[in-house]
């Protein structure tokens, strides 16, 4: 009888394990990149900008 | 802040499609993905004009809203990329994008997509610069060695423009005053007459 009921409790444990919920909600934020970053943007935008500048004056101004 | 943009000038577009050649060679593009294209308006009739076609990098970018797993993202000087990692090839994107530059590799049988290829304005992705990686899923890094895009920057009548914004739009206005009025390829009076 003692066997029986501790096998219940110990079942009954394990049923009521399966219900728990965790607190961890993974929320979705719409339109917000999920990937890693890029590594390109962390460079300075600004000296970048100038390096392009240079080199668009240097191939693609109207001769 | 810079704004990198593309422009084409149909008045000097001549559709050599060296555009097309240089993007594909420089970036190992796979047979069936053309991430650049040239259109040819009134093909075979006198005054037909040609643009060349690719990715916009538009500000507001129509592809990153209706991405349903925000593979998209926009670097600090306005390039529209993404992650081949998280796109599942729903071809979503392409359905969204007004210059139909979203493109997709045929990997199985039965129309089976691929992960979507477009063009990167020569900037990669978001694996290492100029990795081995980087190379083979999004060609080369061309950005972050101090370069601009090869399409235009090989153009040999320099009708494909790319570069910051503001400098292509003084080009584009100063060309536009030296052959005195707008050209009538597009806008409203070609779309609906003058009229209209």
């Amino acid at each position: 009888m003692k066997t029986l009921v501790s096998t219940m409790a110990g079942l009954t444990l394990l049923f009521l394990g399966g219900c728990y919920e965790s607190p961890n909600v993974t929320t979705y934020e719409p339109g917000v990149y999920k990937g890693p970053k890029d590594p390109l943007m962390m460079g300075k935008a600004d000296q970048r900008a100038e390096t392009l500048k240079k080199r668009f004056e240097l191939v693609q101004m109207d001769r | 802040m810079a704004r990198m943009k593309f422009l084409c000038d149909a008045e000097r577009c001549i559709e050599c499609n060296s555009c097309v050649t240089a993007c594909k060679n420089e970036h190992e593009v796979p047979w069936g993905v053309n991430r650049r294209r040239v259109v040819t308006l009134n093909d075979g009739v006198p005054g037909e004009k040609s643009i060349s076609v690719a990715c916009m990098h538009c500000t507001d970018a129509p592809c990153a809203a209706v991405c349903p797993v925000d593979c998209f993202y926009t670097t600090d000087d306005g390039i529209v990329l993404h992650d081949k990692d998280l796109c599942i090839g729903c071809g979503y994107c392409f359905y969204a994008c007004p210059f139909g530059a979203p493109q997709y590799p045929q990997q199985s049988a039965f129309g089976v997509r691929g992960k979507m290829d477009k063009c990167t304005f020569c900037a990669g992705g978001p694996l290492a610069d100029n990795s081995n990686k980087e190379y083979e899923k999004y060609g080369r890094n061309r950005i972050a060695e101090g370069k601009l895009p090869l399409c235009a920057e090989m153009c040999s009548t320099k009708a494909l423009l790319a570069g910051d914004g503001d400098m292509i739009a003084d080009i584009y206005r100063q060309r536009v005053l030296k052959r005195g009025g707008r050209p009538q390829t597009w806008g409203w009076e070609s779309a609906y007459g003058a009229s209209g």
